[in-house]
Formats: structure tokens, sequence, C-alpha cells
């Protein structure tokens, strides 16, 4: 259909100045209107009828009734797969009625790398993703990949207070356009729920819900509060956690929940809210006062959401969620209070597009995690919590996550529907090669919304199963700097000042040509990028080669075997030049083995290797080869050897659009 | 107060019962007119009409005053005193009928709150019942309910308060009684459950005077129990997609009411 865009026939000047002008008849004493407006304002309501049909039709062209799913499960295995298939029906069916491939990965197999890829079609050197975190060459310290957080350029001061007037935000790094804002370009609807590295989610039409990357509601990637009375503990709650000693007096006991710093205060004091907690004197059982909500929880059960609100000035806050999960009652209290989440129904940060999606969600489903990693694997790690306990929270999680593909499923009617779900990778993490049978549940689950997917897609739908990685077991962990120390490419101010200090604090940067940081990356202390850099460009290649040349030929002094299967140079492995934050070299770790986390931190620990003692026992950092993800379908896949960087191609395909400018990937069918 | 508290319920729920087919803000809105009506009535009936009357006219001067002679500063001035002091002979006027109203529609919202304020337990949702009693020694409360509702916890003593909780779980929709044994007492406290509307009891108590602000269900027989609370989900009025605050529409609409028939009733406001 073509529009006219010019005035409809018997229409002269603009629908305002026509009904002011009759305004003024009417005002001179006719009665009523004179019988042209009403003719003109039909005449108009017509016009804009046929314009607003026309706009909706070119709309609808493009999906004309097409539909395609796609879920996201981030670390599912093709070998745990192929060793359940018995245990998993629907994917077992989705494989033999349609196809299953190995997914190849992205370098290095990183979550955020990997799925910044499925969004953009590009590789790192494109998005411009290399890490969970970069390093600032200036400092060498860590940073947010994902995120960038700038203050306000303008305030204005009263008191202790300051109001922001211009500048300052939250910005996604990550370069090129999402798949979706190119199907909401050709009109073609989608729904994009927890894309990981889609914090704040990009501008679109689509409605989509930020995933990983997503902090709580103090700002980081969530931090959990262990409060106990208990004068022996003395762990602290690890990296991602706080243990918060309290003191029983007649009878109850003040928790207070940390809430994020007043961004509206000079000295952004914390804010907080206190919850009080009733232990029975006898029974293992306990109230918990909130404001005006209650709740009365038995030893080891978990409550529902409890709102807080945290006041900021007066009329403002920011409104949060949180869990209680009552571990221990007598002798002692114990009460681990998970991450205070932004409250869906009123997000003090943009997680949604449209930014009300999210408060839609939250009132049609009520509150859900909005966190962008959820599973307590800190808590886990940190030992306040037993497998169960983290299991039990883990299935909280996938069972809320279930909740939601099941009703995004439901209200799907056209288009693209593509859901994520963290569990897999998260509980493989903790779970992987020692609790298959735990880590086979989670499995489960998913297969049961796979089997939902199957229904939905009867009518000629596309379904797609996608994961960004594999796993593998990660028994022996590498303190690279220590490596590259005891190769000589990396000198401290003292030999003696090895350790877990973390941020390269002894290092002697005049002597040092590189250092790790992360959990596949090598720097060079590159001379006019690095401050105060040691290796000149001319030089730049030979080192690289060195250090390659040293990390292959590198064995375990226990088994005397090869501990590094592949080096890659970022400056030849990558299609796009988008390589500002890129590391030098990218470290393939054979399975088994992984960069420490004193590396990922900057540490230069006393031994190379040492065995992993802690609960994180799998992961995917490794060579990419090693650990690839998977691809199954309900169509027969063409490619023999699909990879990340073909998921949005084949998706735009799908609904008839060409690949656009930067993406590397084919359609697999 | 139980007589008088039955007295005022049983006409409020057979009106709510008449409306129970059509959505809670058609109800409220017949009832908010009526109550407009009611006291648009009331204020003609006990204010001084003729005095009222004197006092709006001297308001409307004062006003025309103000406009007419807007560039002579003593007569602005002489207008804005007069104003001012015609504004606090009305409202003089008005406290009459005011404080004649003042208890009825006190009593008459507080009796409402349990057909507007609250809804229903949700069923499968869980629900914090707590027992306040009366001295600090009463420890041996027990609550037992019937099979369409689960008591999930063992009680929780809170000494400090003197209350006492215990989490339940309704499975089916209706009322319910729940059934305590204090101090070898019994004691009975009504709830409601389900996702419709309808009279949701709210805080039970044992006092006389706790009883007018508190008053959808009879009197604890027992001195041991102060008040026997249960966590309810706030209703809200839906109006055109919107959630409105039940008592908003009534103050709106029951003014409203009374601003369009005070000629009819040949009543000044």
């Amino acid at each position: 259909m073509r529009v006219q865009w010019g005035r409809p026939p018997g229409l002269r000047g603009s629908p305002l100045t026509r009904l002011a002008e009759a305004g003024q008849g009417a005002g001179r004493g006719q009665g009523r209107p004179p019988h042209n407006l009403y003719r003109n304002v039909i005449g108009w309501a017509v016009f804009s009828l046929l314009v607003l049909l026309a706009g909706c039709g070119r709309h609808t062209t493009q999906a004309a009734g097409k539909r395609m799913i796609v879920l996201g499960v981030d670390g599912m295995d093709p070998i745990f797969l192929e060793n359940h298939w018995s245990s998993l029906p629907n994917l077992n069916r989705l494989r033999t009625e349609g196809d299953f491939r190995r997914l190849a990965t992205t370098i290095p197999p990183q979550s955020p790398v990997a799925w910044s890829t499925v969004t953009t079609g590009m590789d790192p050197g494109g998005h411009g993703i290399y890490d969970f975190v970069h390093r600032n060459p200036a400092t060498r310290l860590p940073m947010q990949s994902m995120t960038e957080i700038t203050e306000a350029t303008k305030t204005f001061s009263i008191g202790p207070y300051v109001f922001p007037l211009a500048g300052g935000g939250i910005r996604q790094t990550r370069a090129g356009r999402a798949f979706w804002q190119i199907l909401g370009e050709h009109g073609i609807p989608s729904n994009v729920i927890r894309m990981p590295a889609n914090f704040p989610p990009a501008e679109c039409e689509a409605e989509s819900l930020s995933g990983m990357g997503t902090p709580d509601l103090t700002g980081t990637n969530g931090t959990f509060l262990f409060f106990t009375d208990d004068p022996l503990e003395t762990r602290n709650g690890g990296a991602a956690g706080k243990l918060v000693p309290v003191k029983l007096q007649n009878g109850r006991a003040v928790l207070p929940i940390e809430g994020p710093p007043n961004s509206l205060r000079k000295d952004h004091a914390s804010t907080s809210v206190n919850l009080i907690m009733y232990p029975d004197p006898l029974n293992p059982v306990a109230r918990f006062d909130l404001g005006d909500q209650q709740v009365v929880l038995k030893q080891g059960e978990w409550s529902d959401w409890l709102h807080a609100d945290f006041h900021l000035i007066a009329f403002k806050g920011a409104s949060g969620i949180f869990r209680i999960y009552l571990q221990q009652v007598h002798p002692n209290v114990r009460v681990y209070v998970s991450p205070v989440n932004l409250d869906p129904e009123d997000p003090a940060l943009p997680i949604s597009t449209p930014a009300n999606y999210s408060r839609t969600l939250s009132e049609k489903m009520g509150p859900f995690y909005t966190q962008g990693i959820a599973e307590e694997t800190a808590a886990y790690r940190a030992g306040l919590f037993s497998r169960a306990e983290f299991l039990s929270q883990s299935h909280k999680i996938l069972a809320d996550s279930l909740r939601m593909f099941h009703y995004q499923l439901e209200s799907f009617r056209e288009g693209l529907l593509f859901y994520y779900f963290s569990s897999v990778d998260q509980n493989a993490h903790m779970l992987w090669g020692k609790h298959d049978d735990d880590l086979l549940e989670i499995y489960k689950g998913v297969d049961t919304a796979v089997g939902e997917a199957m229904r939905a897609a009867q009518n000629g739908a596309t379904l797609m199963i996608i994961s960004d990685h594999g796993f593998a077991r990660f028994d022996r962990s590498v303190h690279l700097n220590k490596v590259l120390m005891d190769a000589g490419f990396l000198t401290l101010d003292d030999p003696a000042n090895v350790g877990d200090d973390a941020a390269f604090v002894h290092v002697d940067w005049s002597k040092t040509q590189a250092y790790a940081l992360g959990l596949n990356a090598i720097y060079l202390n590159l001379e006019g990028r690095e401050n105060g850099g040691s290796v000149s460009g001319f030089d730049k290649q030979t080192v690289l080669d060195e250090i390659a040349r040293k990390l292959l030929a590198y064995k375990d002094p226990v088994n005397g075997e090869n501990v590094i299967d592949k080096v890659y140079f970022s400056a030849t492995a990558y299609h796009g030049r988008n390589l500002k934050y890129a590391p030098d070299i990218l470290v393939g770790f054979r399975r088994g083995y992984r960069a420490s986390w004193q590396t990922a931190l900057g540490a230069v620990p006393k031994v190379p290797l040492e065995d992993n003692t802690e609960a994180w026992i799998g992961d995917h950092c490794m060579a990419s080869d090693e650990v690839p993800g998977v691809l199954l379908s309900n169509r027969k896949i063409a490619a023999g050897a699909p990879g990340l960087a073909d998921i949005p191609v084949t998706i735009l395909s799908g609904f008839g659009l060409q690949k656009t400018t930067g993406m590397i990937g084919q359609t697999v069918f | 107060m139980d007589l008088l508290n039955a007295a005022i319920n049983l006409p409020l729920s057979w009106f709510y019962a008449a409306f129970s087919w059509a959505p809670p803000v058609l109800g409220l809105s017949v009832i908010s007119i009526v109550v407009g009506i009611g006291m648009l009535w009331v204020f003609g009936k006990t204010s001084n009409q003729v005095s009222m009357k004197a006092v709006k006219r001297k308001v409307y001067a004062s006003l025309l005053e103000l406009r007419v002679f807007a560039d002579e500063p003593a007569v602005t001035w002489r207008a804005q005193k007069s104003l001012f002091t015609a504004n606090f002979r009305y409202m003089g006027l008005a406290l009459r009928p005011a404080l004649v109203m003042l208890v009825p529609v006190a009593l008459l919202l507080i009796h409402m709150e349990a057909f507007y304020v609250r809804a229903p337990l949700p069923l499968g949702r869980e629900a914090v019942v707590t027992m306040a009693v009366n001295g600090a020694g009463v420890t041996d409360a027990e609550l037992k309910t019937p099979a369409a509702v689960a008591v999930e916890t063992p009680p929780v003593h809170i000494t400090e308060q003197r209350q006492i909780s215990w989490r339940i779980r309704p499975a089916s929709a209706g009322t319910a009684q729940l059934q305590f044994t204090v101090g070898g007492q019994p004691v009975t406290k009504t709830i409601a459950t389900g996702d419709g509307r309808g009279f949701v009891p709210g805080r039970a108590v044992s006092g006389a005077l706790a009883a007018v602000w508190d008053p959808d269900e009879k009197r604890i027989p027992s001195a041991a129990v102060e008040w026997i609370d249960v966590r309810y989900p706030e209703a809200s009025i839906e109006i055109f997609g919107l959630h409105l605050n039940w008592l908003l529409w009534f103050i709106l609409v029951s003014m409203a009411a009374a601003l369009l028939l005070k000629k009819r009733f040949g009543v000044v406001l």
C-alpha cells in the first residue's frame, strides 16, 4: 500500500487551527460547533486511522506470522548431554527429530564475551568485550568490562545534598547493534529476556529484560549478608558477601540490611533498613519484621520476597527486594540475607525496555530475581552454605526462571522470543564432575522448558537451543603471573614479596614485560600504552612470540603434562579492530587447568601451580576448542561446524533479513 | 459495643451482598453517593443556613471588591481583611454540622474497611497470624485450624511484645475459623480466603474501646488475649484500569454528590 503523505482532500490549514477557528465561531454565540467541524474532525480521524493502519501493516509485513524461539542455556555441555540423553527426554527428542551440533565458542570462552557475540554477530574484535574484567592501561587495575559509570558533570548542592543537573549515568560498553535492534528496525517484534551483557538494556522497540551484568541495588554483582551471634564464627563472606555479627537482646536481634550508597549526599553515606528478628526461645522458628511486613520461618526455610525502601531524600527512595534464609536458630542465630535485588516494580536502574516492562512482568507474576547472576555460589564458596543449601537456592532461581519462561511462552504470538537460563552454568561450576546427579536435576529443569518450547513451536516455528560454552573440571589453579615471573617476564621489587596481594602491588614495572589479569588474559607492559611501559613497539612481536613459546612448553611439575593448549594473539585472532581493551595474549588452558582467582586480581603467589581446593570445581575458561557449546534445533542444521557468531545471522535470516556490516557468521540452516 | 458494631455491619453486609454481582467500585460509588446525600441533609439541618448564606455573600462581595478596586490599596486591604474574617466565620458555621457528622461517618468508614481495605488471603500463599496476650506469663497458646488452612510452623513466642505468631497457608476459598486455646480457654478468629472480594474481618480484640477501632468481629471473651491479627494483602479499587485507594474514591464521589445536589436539597454549602 502506498501512503499519500499529503493533506486529505478538502482540508485546509492545520487541524488545530481549524478547531480554534471553529471554537471562535462557537464563542460568538453559535450554540454548537459548525457542522463542517464535525466533518473535519471525522476526516482527520479517518485519515489518522488509515496512516496508523498503514504503519501497522508495514510493521507486520516482515514478521508475517513467522515465529522463532531461541533458548540460551549458559554452560550446557555437549558431552554431558550425550551422556544423559535418556534422562532428558525433550532434548533427546529434539535432537532426533531435529538436529544437534557442537557450537564453537569464542576466544576466550567466557559468558560475557560469548553472549556479546551472539548479540552482535561479531567476535570480541568487533564488540569489544574480552573478559568479565578489563584492565585500565593507565593503572593496570581491573575495571568492569560490560558497563561504564560516569559521574554527573554539573551538580547543584544544598547542605549535605548534591543534585545532578547534567551528565552522569551508566552505559553499556559493548559495541555493535544487537540483533533484536535490527529486527525492530524492520518491524519484527521480539522479546529478549535476560540476555547477558545487556545492561543497561540496549534501546529498542523489543520487550527486553537485562541479564548477566545487572547489579544488585548496592551496585555490586551481588553482595549477600550473613548474620550470626556465634562468637566462634571466624569465616568471612568472601569476595561477594559480608559476615555481620549481631547481638540478641531482649529476645530480638536487629539485622541492618545495607542499601545503595546515597548518591544524593556529598558523602555518599550508605543507606539501610532494619530487619528485626524474633527467634522463639525454644522452637527452631523465628519471626522477621520489616516495617509492616512479617514473615515466620522455620529453621532451614526460605522466605518469599520482602520489599525494602531505602531512604535517599524526602519523597525519594530506592526500592529493593530480598529473601531471607533461616539457617539456624539455636544455639546460635545464623541468618542469610540475599543481595538486595532491584525491585522490578520500581527499578532504581534501567533493567528493561520499555522502561515499565519489568513492572508489567512483576504485576503479572510477582517479584522475581533481577540480579544478573543470582545463584549463591559465593556463600557456598565461603563455606557458609552447604551443598544442599546452595542447591535449594539454585532450584528456587530455576523455578523463578521457568515461571517467567512459561509466562513469556504463553504470551508469545509472533516474531522472536529469546530466553536465557543461567542455572546450568552456575550449578556446573559447583557440581561438575563430582555431583553429576545434582547437576542432572538442573538439566532436567531446563529439559521441561525445552518440552514447553517444542510444543509452542509445533506450528512451524523455528526452535533453537544454544549454549555459549561447555564445561570441564577445574583441578589445577595456574598462577599465571608466577609463571611469567619464573619465565623472566615479570619482576617483583623483591622476590620474597610473592603472595596473594592483589593489584600487582610488588611488581617492578621497569623490569616487567608482561602481566596477567582476568581469567585468560596476558598484557604486555607496552610503551606508550601502559603507564611507564617497558616493551617498545618494535620489540612487541618478539616478546609475544617468546611468551607464547614458553607458555606452550610449560608443563605441570606434578604430572609432566602440558598446561596450556593454545595461545592466541588478539592482533590476529579477531576480525574487528575494536582492540582498545584486548589482551595481547589469550591463554587457552588444557581441560583441568584454569587461571587462579589470584591471577584474576593481579596477584603473584608463591607457586606457579596448585590444586584447586575450592568449592568452585568446574569451569570453561580454557582453550576454546576444549569447551564448545551446543546447538539443537527442530530443523536440520546444514552447517558442519557452526559457531556462536552464526546465531544472530541465522535469526535475521529466519525473518528474511541479511546480516549487517561487521557480522562474521553464516546461517546454520 | 458488639451490638452497635453488629448494627452497622449487618446493613453494610446486606448492601455489599446486593452488589456482589458488580465490580466493587459500583457498590462503593453507590454508598458514597448515599453518604454524600446524607451528609448534605445533615448539613442543611444542623447548620445555620441563613448565616451561611450571609457569610457566603460577604465572601463574594469581598472577592468582587478585590477585583474592582485592585488599584486602591486601602480598599484592597479592607477587602482582604473582610475575606479573611468571612472565611473564619464560614468555618465556624460549618463546625457544628462537622461535629455532628464526625462520629457516624468515622464509624461508617471504620466498618467499611472490612469490605474495601483488605483482600482475602490468597490460596497457597502464606500469612502470619499473631496473638497478643495480656500478661507475660501466657505462653501455652495453641492454634488449631480447619483442614482448609494449614498451620506451617510452631508458635514463635515474642516475650518482649507479649505476642505469639504462627504461619498459616489457606488451601480453599471461603471463611474459616482459627481456633486457639489460651490458658485453657477457647478463642476463635475468623479469616477470609480466596481470590474474590467480600467481608474480610481485621483484628479481633477483647477490649471495649479497642472494639471501636476494630469492629469486625465479636469481642474476644478471654481476658488473657488482647488481640488476634492476620496480615492480609491490601485491596484496591480498580477504575478504568487504575488502582485507586478506596477512601479517595469515597471522598471524591460523596463530595461530588453533595455539590451536585445541594440546590435540589436547598442547602447552602
